[in-house]
């Protein structure tokens, strides 16, 4: 299971870092993994030659991590180049925030709006390079997109599609995102009630799975954000998870878990254990105690 | 291009994201959504010949669980005060975000919108109730996010006062 652990930052307002890790599977009724995940710290990097100042506490601050992305996508299933779509979106995601972040490592109140906008740009960037990957197929690739972003305190989400981004504060499980699916779209607009959707569960399911916005297809992203505190956990997950395995079930095991990654691998392997029909991709960060 | 951040903020319930869908989107949901940490929209609309990007940051509702944080409040041009004119505590819990607002913004000009018009039969808040709320820089204007009524007015009296101020 390939994994990314990071416990190394030690930027004065990341104070003792963020436990991150990622995992992914195909599950057990797929051979191909079309899920992606990404995890990346962004340096503002000084590294001092040579001097004769005495004290150099001042500028190691200045080496440690300063800021995260994190990023699950899931290839939309049924469709040629499923797998190329997220690799892709991934790709030019991470390209993206790459090249421009070095103007934000610090919240900035003002500079916050560039910042949500440079965002944007990175997912609209993303589906131009998707809807390019083969402009004449009938049906082009898509995937869905869920990445954080996060400059301590401040985590913005930008989500396109049914991945989900959640936090775990006191016990309670907040979701940050909402699906993007014709089942929520039904609802929403009342033209199905929730009685009606429990009462019509094969209806329900194939719902569920259609996207009403997709990284490569009809795009609407969704941007949010949330100031974290200590203790705080993150999670990032495709579909194929929260389709095994409830709400319920993922605050208990984020609560329980010692370590990111011992939470990534208990979320999958229940996942699995319930039939995991789907590729499975998971990212937890852990924030430190104070 | 000018860009003006407006804080929408309130009670949990109150309609805050209901309000912004119908002034967006011109849609109303009968779902409701508890809003989490922030929801940010965006609306350009034109202000006496100025093309203004409105950047609509919905705050999630103050509840036992969460306050509301003054840190979302930071850098906003306006505020969009949200009262249920059926619950009569969402007017109560109104004076101490008056008061964040105050304290972390000082004066910017500000809506405070009773919302439910459209069920009026059902308010627990009268006009006289109302009245302690007028000063300078408020707008006191009745909205239904259902039918859009007194929506889009308030918005855009919102954004007038930004460019304003």
């Amino acid at each position: 299971m390939p994994g990314n652990r990071d416990v190394t930052a030690s930027n004065e307002e990341l104070r003792a870092g963020i436990d991150v890790f990622g995992a992914t599977h195909p599950g057990k009724a797929r051979i191909e993994n079309d899920d992606q995940f990404f995890i990346a710290t962004l340096h503002k990097s000084m590294r001092v030659q040579q001097t004769s100042l005495d004290d150099l506490s001042a500028f190691t601050r200045l080496q440690g991590a300063s800021a995260y992305l994190l990023v699950v996508a899931d290839g939309a299933s049924g469709m040629l180049g499923a797998r190329q779509a997220s690799t892709t979106a991934v790709e030019t995601i991470a390209q993206h925030i790459g090249e421009m972040i070095g103007c934000y490592y610090n919240f900035d109140v003002d500079m916050e709006q560039e910042f949500l906008n440079q965002l944007q740009n990175a997912v609209e960037r993303a589906h131009d390079k998707v809807r390019g990957l083969d402009p004449f197929a009938a049906q082009g690739s898509a995937t869905t997109l869920t990445m954080m972003a996060l400059l301590w305190p401040r985590a913005y989400v930008v989500h396109v599609g049914d991945s989900r981004a959640y936090y775990l504060r006191g016990g309670r499980l907040r979701q940050l995102t909402q699906d993007q699916t014709a089942y929520e779209q039904l609802l929403d607009d009342g033209t199905m009630s929730e009685q009606q959707a429990e009462e019509c569960s094969g209806l329900t399911h194939r719902l569920k799975n259609v996207l009403t916005s997709a990284i490569g297809g009809q795009i609407k992203p969704s941007i949010g954000l949330v100031d974290l505190q200590a203790e705080d956990v993150l999670l990032l997950c495709t579909d194929g998870l929260t389709q095994h395995v409830p709400d319920s079930d993922v605050a208990r095991i984020l609560g329980a878990s010692a370590s990111a990654e011992e939470s990534c691998r208990r979320l999958v392997d229940l996942a699995l254990e319930r039939g995991a029909l789907d590729n499975v991709a998971v990212i937890v960060g852990r924030c430190a105690a104070p | 291009m000018i860009q003006k951040k407006i804080c929408m903020v309130g009670v949990f319930g109150t309609g805050k994201t209901s309000l912004v869908q119908q002034f967006v989107y011109s849609k109303f949901s009968e779902k409701y959504h508890s809003t989490v940490g922030v929801k940010i929209d965006r609306k350009m609309v034109d202000v006496a010949g100025t093309r203004v990007n409105l950047l609509l940051w919905d705050l999630a509702g103050q509840d036992e669980f969460e306050k509301t944080r003054s840190s979302y409040l930071r850098g906003s041009s306006g505020i969009f005060f949200v009262v249920d004119g059926t619950r009569r505590e969402t007017l109560t819990g109104l004076a101490d975000l008056l008061t964040l607002v105050q304290q972390t913004l000082g004066p910017v000009p500000a809506v405070i919108a009773i919302n439910k018009i459209d069920i009026e039969d059902q308010w627990t808040i009268g006009d006289a109730d109302v009245y302690g709320l007028i000063g300078e820089g408020r707008y006191i204007v009745k909205t239904s996010a259902r039918t859009g009524v007194g929506v889009n007015e308030a918005f855009f009296w919102l954004a007038d006062r930004t460019l304003r101020d």
